[in-house]
């Protein structure tokens, strides 16, 4: 549109209900050090009021319309999302453009609304001790206070201290139509969409946003071992998480062989890695690898094992590496590529199912720099990965210097 | 390999193209060999989804043999036939289908998904599955040693501990009190023979409840229902455990755990899904705690005071009990003020009963809300398979508008009277709550 939204409408008329989805270009990775938790803290407060929809009323109206609304901050990116039936898209394009610019700040509503923030933290990190260590991770793969490294929902010291101005300012610097990208999906056609955005989104002024920025490098104290001993822990789990490019930050060229690699090596049970550390070693009760290259920066390619009970970290340790190696020296076979190449394809029509799938495709996509030809040449590019460029992309992505070892066990004595 | 990795390309390619417009058209389709089962033909994507269950679940494990039957249902995917599981699970990838069995207190359920293109392999793998599963030693073995390390993660999750608390402490004495995973004692007697038994006793042909969605003709999906579910024996399935008798006492149970936040359960007797007044109920769990950020619950403990991030509450019903049950998760230091708040809103909703407002915004949330679950042919075949198991009849769908609209706001202030009764509260509290403690 004119003003830089960018709209996406995904018809489907399985069901006559409509999702309307507006992710905005910014997320946690864009605070700064003692800011921490400002993005996730205002997608909060965007439940609170406008000049036209009082406050705490946007999922009331939401509601009593029949639908549903939620909404998730994430690394590089902040969503909104409703469904509702198909007649009321109107409504929650009304509403969805109103609190683009509308929200009004207070500490009336700050305050109550930071003990929730906190309430928050505790459930999803503080009460879960896997969770407080892939924080310590990300610190020392990312670098501390560097984008990817400072956790989403923020550290308790900031959210203590996050005030109005924080939040205000957040919000004029990031909210805006050139920043945002408006998707319809379900039982509505293009032609509709853009009317009613042009008469909602499109009066919106758009406003000059800095440039995101991301590091090119990892932390500086690289390759780096976390142990968290937790009494609360009964089960071990053991990770080690390599730095590896993205789409858009690194050597990109490797981000669809990395894909097709890490289904192969641990992303089912018929994998190299289940089938060497469960079936056949019997080292692990399960063993996975997973790699998400939709990110502004670099991200990482991880892999993880949950051992046997009679099993230690090092006998974990040294099967991986085994099974790694194996792939480093042995390459990987056309038909196991093509294997694992079907299964990707498979999970992109099966997306298609799906009316909340298409929206987060896309949203993702769009948020972390790429386009809507990136999201339709996928299969194409997944498909087109060849036995040569996935030995290649191993041999780059798993480097010592890279890497971070996580070990999650039970305290000392505990068991 | 080669033919369905050039087919998923052009799959994709032609998914572009505009679906075909259709409401939910439910067809009731029967067998030659009499199997009855209901469908939704829907070509827009190419992809077909069956949900179905079995009467008798984990509340029929034999005495001492609790976990019994939920590991049975993970083993039915482990090897069948000739496939040892490694075999069985390539098959299933390389046609793009999934298949799954999960056990619940009182059904065993089971789901296929495949693209239309590979249906024939896709039931022909469902059919190995129920008909000759294998449960090699080494498969037991190794399920058997993931649900012990399940029930040890659970152990650590206070909201898992709460959950099992509280099913601990309202059964007691019934089947359904038993963890459905089992405990490690029992999981230990668990050999290939007994669940073999356990397969047999379950998986009967007269137990079954079928829904599909999705690109199948009616005589297709009969077709292919015969060829999965035809062979399956026909007997008694496992009895019905006794209809459980509600506590009439409160109880407060206190499990300590070192973590900064309690997580917290309410439990009330609730109401069979049959029960004429069931949307009243509906309406005022909705008032009280149910959909998402409306709720007087969420008013009052969370945008209020700041208390929880979540805090909910839910109507839940199984054969033989139903229950009505709160959520929450609030700092040790103020969980007692939570739960206060809490029961001060049933409290209120018990004696002043709901407004008009909250009547009529309630409705329409529970009128529209069923509609959006229709995501995906998946979760579209799992509603017409629950309304199956719920009694209820195909035409139900544009029936249940009026059956809502029906409820007066006398009604709610009647079902709350009934439901929210401070005398048969059950409080489960896990974590180090301050001002929190056990009463008998």
């Amino acid at each position: 549109m004119p003003n830089g939204l960018q709209a996406i409408v995904l018809p489907s008329r399985r069901a006559p209900i409509v999702t309307q989805v507006v992710v905005y270009k910014v997320g946690s990775a864009d605070e700064t050090f003692g800011k921490t938790g400002a993005a996730h803290f205002l997608e909060h407060m965007m439940f609170k009021g406008t000049d036209k929809v009082p406050g705490g009323e946007f999922s009331r109206i939401v509601s009593r319309n029949g639908g549903r609304d939620n909404a998730y901050t994430g690394f590089d990116a902040t969503g909104y999302h409703q469904t509702i039936a198909a007649e009321r898209l109107e409504l929650i394009m009304r509403m969805e453009a109103d609190r683009m610019t509308g929200i009004r700040i207070s500490d009336r509503e700050i305050v109550p609304e930071r003990q929730v923030i906190l309430e928050e933290r505790r459930m999803r990190t503080d009460n879960v001790p896997s969770a407080l260590l892939d924080e310590a991770v990300r610190e020392q793969l990312y670098g501390r206070h560097k984008p990817y490294a400072m956790p989403i929902v923020g550290y308790p010291d900031d959210i203590k201290k996050l005030s109005v101005n924080d939040l205000s300012t957040f919000y004029r610097r990031h909210y805006a139509p050139n920043n945002a990208v408006l998707i319809v999906a379900g039982d509505t056609t293009t032609e509709a969409v853009r009317k009613l955005a042009e008469k909602y989104y499109g009066p919106i002024a758009s406003r000059k946003t800095e440039p995101r920025r991301r590091p090119s490098k990892g932390g500086p104290n690289l390759p780096q071992k976390v142990i968290r001993a937790d009494a609360r822990v009964v089960e071990p789990r053991w990770s080690r998480l390599w730095l590896a490019p993205s789409y858009r930050t690194g050597e990109t060229r490797h981000a669809y062989a990395l894909q097709v690699l890490a289904r192969l090596f641990g992303g089912s049970e018929t994998s190299r890695l289940w089938r060497a550390l469960v079936v056949d070693g019997k080292v692990g009760l399960s063993a996975w690898a997973s790699y998400s290259p939709a990110s502004l920066g670099l991200t990482s390619f991880d892999v993880g094992v949950h051992p046997a009970p009679t099993r230690s970290m090092a006998d974990v340790e040294k099967a991986v590496t085994t099974e790694m190696k194996r792939l480093l020296d042995g390459g990987v076979k056309p038909e196991e590529v093509e294997r694992a190449q079907n299964q990707l394809l498979a999970g992109a029509i099966y997306a298609q199912d799906s009316l909340a799938s298409g929206p987060r495709i896309y949203g993702t996509m769009l948020s972390t720099g790429g386009t809507v030809a990136d999201v339709d040449a996928w299969p194409q590019r997944i498909a087109a990965v060849t036995p040569a460029e996935i030995q290649a992309a191993a041999e780059y992505v798993w480097r010592d210097d890279g890497a971070v070892t996580a070990m999650l066990t039970p305290a000392e004595g505990s068991r | 390999m080669k033919r369905l990795f050039a087919a998923l390309l052009a799959g994709l390619a032609l998914l572009s193209l505009p679906a075909a417009a259709g409401a939910i058209e439910i067809k009731q389709v029967t067998t030659p060999l009499g199997i009855k089962a209901w469908l939704v033909e829907d070509k827009s994507t190419p992809v077909v989804a069956l949900s179905f269950s079995f009467v008798g679940g984990t509340a029929s494990d034999p005495a001492g043999l609790s976990g019994a039957t939920d590991l049975m249902a993970n083993l039915l995917t482990d090897g069948a036939g000739p496939l040892n599981a490694q075999a069985f699970r390539q098959r299933q990838e390389d046609a793009a289908a999934s298949i799954g069995f999960n056990a619940s207190l009182d059904r065993v359920s089971g789901s296929l998904r495949v693209l239309s293109a590979n249906r024939d392999e896709g039931f022909e793998l469902l059919r190995l599955a129920m008909v000759e599963p294998r449960f090699d030693v080494a498969m037991v073995d190794q399920r058997r040693a993931q649900t012990i390390a399940s029930l040890n993660q659970a152990a650590q999750r206070p909201a898992s501990v709460a959950g099992r608390t509280l099913m601990a402490t309202l059964f007691a004495g019934h089947p359904y009190a038993a963890d459905p995973e089992g405990t490690r004692e029992d999981l230990a007697k668990a050999t290939p023979d007994l669940l073999k038994k356990r397969a047999a006793a379950v998986l009967l042909r007269n137990g079954l409840t079928v829904a599909a969605v999705g690109d199948i003709s009616e005589a297709e999906l009969a077709r292919q229902i015969d060829r999965a579910f035809g062979s399956l024996p026909t007997g008694t399935p496992p009895a019905l455990p006794p209809q459980w008798v509600p506590p009439t006492k409160p109880r407060t149970v206190v499990v300590e755990r070192s973590v900064p936040q309690s997580a917290a359960l309410m439990a009330l007797p609730g109401i069979p899904r049959d029960d004429p007044d069931w949307y009243a109920a509906l309406v005022m769990n909705h008032v009280l705690g149910g959909g998402g950020q409306q709720s007087r619950l969420f008013n009052e403990v969370r945008e209020k005071r700041g208390l929880a991030y979540s805090v909910s509450s839910g109507l839940r019903t199984y054969k033989r009990a139903a229950l009505l049950i709160i959520s929450t998760g609030s700092a040790n230091e103020r969980v007692a003020e939570a739960l206060r708040v809490i029961k001060a809103s049933m409290a209120r909703l018990r004696t002043e009963g709901i407004t008009e407002q909250e009547l009529s915004d309630a409705k329409t949330y529970l009128a529209g809300a069923l509609a959006l679950s229709l995501d995906s042919s998946g979760s579209i075949a799992n509603l017409l398979h629950s309304m199956q198991v719920d009694g209820l009849s195909p035409d139900h769908l544009t029936r249940r508008g009026a059956l809502i609209a029906a409820v007066k706001l006398e009604d709610v202030q009647k079902m709350a009277r009934r439901l929210l009764r401070d005398d048969a509260l059950t409080t489960v509290v896990v974590g180090k709550p301050v001002g929190v403690t056990s009463e008998p």
